[in-house]
């Protein structure tokens, strides 16, 4: 193999398969990333056995051929090179790695010894969206997710694909996230639907690393899932194991829903965690008048606070209901109105944090016990 | 096992001929599933090891299988993830750990593989003499899962313990027999929804894949299903599934099969082929168990007559005691009070007044028995003594005192002029009657349903 790439094109390249490479583990062909010309230009490949990112980069081939390398000595030294054009060619196994002034010499190991990347057995179907979407639809729900030892089937996204609209959940067991993506949104040739438990590190470096506005394709099949645009692809396993019954966690209706300012929320949110104890709890309560929410917090050893926001009440109003202020945030963060609609039913059961007008997002959270 | 001891045979010679990270990372977590026609079907982990298997070991674990066993042909791959067996991936620790007072999703709780709660067992199930036959085919039951009592149909009104027991069998199976039999519990709301999914997303053999590899299927409320009609059709397949495969069913429901008015015959006609058992109201010894065993639980102490009283005032419903416990734990907790006879009365009376007192009327009482017994109000304020009105009569004379808490002399007069010596021997027989005879009392708890949907 001889070839002569930018030095841009290599460093986005090895970036994008980052995440990818295996950082432990037993076997140490995972710590390397493939290097092969593929059809004039340049595939990148790493892989951990649970993903596998290709990426694929442009590059003057002179000859043929491909490589496997340690993935972090080839990065470095990339990124630390200075010169805009790099040559890399193979000497058996070995890569040489060359510029005007400066030349390497790095130990690989053959590509025959590369894991096989394995392919999505069902690639007819599809279903088609802007990565714009997507992504905006992961980022509402990824804060929700949650790694569990204990309960591996909530360690990821799901995604329940309904033929007409997408969801996404996401629940730690405190907080649920739910998106709904219609089918204006994407497009499809799947005539069935289908849930699938996406792993939290596969869905996070799906919304990394594929560029905005171009549109991703995802494949599904019984325990595969397979993103690409022109120049990715991204596969993974999904979990196996079946997802709570979220359905059911939602509440069907709300005792008492306020309408109120997010930014102003927002802050007193974050002002008040400054006189939260160490359950990081912050208290909320509606005023006798019903037209303003105190957000308030106390510590004896810091002193305390409260901050009043005008409010429009509807249903009964509320005791106070206490929350830790970082799941809280987590719900009011990814609101992007004006105004969100907070929802609380009594007796310790779970409220909601919504934008007003628009069912697609929700965000429930479990209060903290006041007694 | 044959074929585990064969693939540990295998496993050792391989081991051998590859290097020791290669065989850790591809053939650890392998194993074999089944052998026949010459073909050997293995399960491994990922799809990752399925490819690189199957493209460079395949030789050599043939030949280390046809060492052992020359019948053997050819083999077939499969991906399998047992999460047993599954390799442990480090994945970045958690940002955050979970705070100790931060409440959880009740619904989530529950085991995910067999949405059990294990909250209920059946130690803590209290025994007495209205559930005692429920309870003693439940352990039956456990220790002959299908032969015994196959479909085992527990009915009994709200909050008599029958989700407890459903449950608590299940829990109790589970720990049993560790993970040989698989168990499933289902409320018939979340079978509905499931199949509500698979219809409209054109898969219905998930379901069909789901249940009939299930050796105890639990479905709770199945008197919910009723009426649905796609829904009965998918569990009337389900059950024949698994009852023709000597698969336990245990069904919960608040009335008998033929009390359920939307059932399929044929649904019906199943679940009567096995043991029906009721859970009555629980009586008053029961009632104080109960409470003492919440108390212990709770580990709070309260005053002998203060349990007497809670017994004495909440009859029917166990859910509704525990309901009226916590009200009063929580009173001593917050209040930091002793609890006396008097201020347990006064709690108890703010949570347990029945919403019927205040809306329902003689009127409407009168007009819900002659409705369910179909029999006109002319013939049952008459003198007539037909069996098939004397019952309808006695249960109007009971319902209007228990419901309503009317004067037997104003009862006696409302329906048709009579002594209030009537009205006091209808309301003991009725009252003895519902203790012993489930028909009866599911007919009045029936009765009762309909008054507070009116």
């Amino acid at each position: 193999m001889k070839l002569i790439i930018l030095r841009s094109n290599l460093k986005d390249g090895l970036a994008a398969v980052e995440r990818a490479v295996s950082d432990s583990g037993n076997l140490q062909i995972l710590k390397n990333v493939l290097f092969r010309t593929f059809n004039n230009k340049i595939k990148i490949c790493a892989t951990n056995l649970d993903l596998a990112i290709t990426k694929i980069t442009s590059a003057k081939i002179i000859e043929e051929g491909g490589i496997t390398i340690p993935f972090g000595t080839f990065y470095n030294l990339v990124n630390n090179s200075d010169n805009e054009r790099i040559l890399v060619e193979t000497d058996k196994n070995n890569l040489i790695f060359k510029t005007d002034n400066y030349s390497a010499k790095i130990q690989g190991l053959g590509v025959e010894e590369f894991p096989i990347i394995p392919k999505i057995e069902n690639e007819e179907n599809f279903i088609e969206l802007d990565s714009a979407v997507l992504k905006e639809a992961i980022y509402k729900v990824l804060n929700a997710a949650h790694i569990s030892e204990i309960r591996p089937e909530i360690s990821g996204v799901l995604m329940d694909f309904q033929m007409t609209m997408i969801k996404f959940v996401a629940t730690d067991a405190f907080r649920l996230a739910h998106k709904t993506l219609n089918n204006n949104q994407f497009k499809t040739n799947f005539n069935y639907g289908f849930k699938a438990i996406i792993p939290l590190r596969t869905i996070s470096e799906v919304v990394k690393i594929f560029p905005e506005n171009k549109q991703i394709k995802i494949c599904v099949d019984q325990n595969q899932i397979f993103f690409k645009n022109e120049d990715t692809e991204v596969i993974s396993r999904l979990i196996d194991g079946e997802y709570p019954d979220y359905e059911q966690i939602i509440p069907k209706s709300m005792d008492s829903e306020i309408v109120i300012n997010k930014e102003q929320l927002v802050n007193a949110v974050k002002l008040a965690s400054n006189f939260s104890g160490q359950t990081n709890d912050i208290k909320l309560k509606i005023d006798p008048g019903k037209k303003v929410l105190e957000i308030y917090s106390a510590n004896q050893y810091l002193g305390e606070n409260n901050y009043l926001i005008p409010i429009k009440l509807k249903g009964t109003e509320f005791e106070e209901i206490a929350f830790n202020w970082h799941y809280f945030l987590d719900g009011l963060k990814v609101i992007d109105h004006e105004n969100l609609v907070f929802g609380v039913n009594k007796s310790n059961k779970p409220s909601i944090i919504r934008p007003p007008e628009d069912g697609s997002y929700f965000y429930i959270l479990m209060p903290i016990k006041t007694v | 096992m044959e074929l585990k001891e064969l693939w540990q045979s295998a496993l050792a010679e391989i081991e051998l001929q590859v290097s020791r990270p290669n065989f850790i990372t591809w053939f650890k977590s392998s194993h074999l599933l089944d052998k026949k026609d010459g073909a050997a079907l293995i399960a491994v982990p990922n799809n990752f090891a399925k490819e690189w298997i199957e493209n460079k070991y395949y030789k050599t674990i043939l030949a280390a299988i046809r060492n052992l066993d020359d019948t053997t042909k050819k083999l077939e791959f499969i991906v399998h993830t047992n999460p047993d067996t599954a390799p442990k991936i480090a994945e970045p620790k958690s940002r955050k750990l979970p705070e100790p007072d931060q409440p959880i999703f009740s619904e989530m709780r529950v085991d995910p593989e067999t949405n059990l709660n294990p909250r209920y067992s059946l130690t803590s199930f209290v025994v007495g003499s209205s559930n005692e036959m429920a309870y003693a085919a439940a352990q039956a039951i456990i220790k002959e899962i299908g032969k015994k009592y196959n479909p085992l149909f527990i009915h009994g009104g709200v909050g008599v313990g029958k989700t407890h027991l459903i449950q608590a069998i299940g829990n109790e199976i589970k720990n049993l027999y560790q993970n040989k039999v698989r168990v499933r519990y289902v409320p018939s709301e979340k079978f509905t929804n499931e199949v509500i999914w698979a219809m409209r997303n054109k898969r219905m053999e998930t379901i069909k894949e789901k249940y009939r590899l299930i050796d105890v299927l639990i479905i709770d409320d199945i008197q919910f299903i009723g009426g649905k009609t796609r829904t009965e059709e998918e569990f009337f397949h389900t059950f024949n599934a698994l009852y023709e495969n000597n698969k336990q069913i245990i069904i919960s429901s608040d009335r008998p099969p033929k009390f359920i008015p939307t059932l399929e015959e044929r649904l019906r006609s199943r679940f009567e082929g096995g043991m029906i058992c009721d859970i009555g109201y629980p009586d008053y010894e029961l009632r104080v168990a109960v409470l003492k065993s919440k108390l212990a639980d709770k580990k709070v102490n309260l005053s002998p007559e203060v349990v007497d009283l809670i017994a004495n005032r909440v009859k029917k419903n166990l859910r509704e005691l525990e309901g009226v416990l916590n009200r009063i734990i929580f009173y001593q907790q917050t209040k930091n009070q002793e609890i006396t006879a008097k201020l347990a009365e006064q709690i108890v009376g703010e949570s347990a007044q029945e919403p019927m007192q205040q809306k329902t009327s003689p009127v409407q009482v009168i007009k819900a028995v002659v409705d369910f017994y179909e029999v006109s109000s002319n013939d049952l304020v008459g003198r007539c003594r037909k069996k098939e009105l004397v019952e309808p009569r006695q249960v109007a004379m009971y319902l209007l005192r228990d419901l309503l808490d009317m004067s037997f002399p104003y009862i006696g007069e409302k329906l048709g002029k009579r002594d209030h010596t009537t009205a006091i021997y209808a309301f003991e027989k009725i009252s003895q009657e519902v203790n012993k005879n489930p028909g009866l009392n599911n007919k009045i708890m029936l009765i009762k349903e309909k008054l507070t949907k009116s």
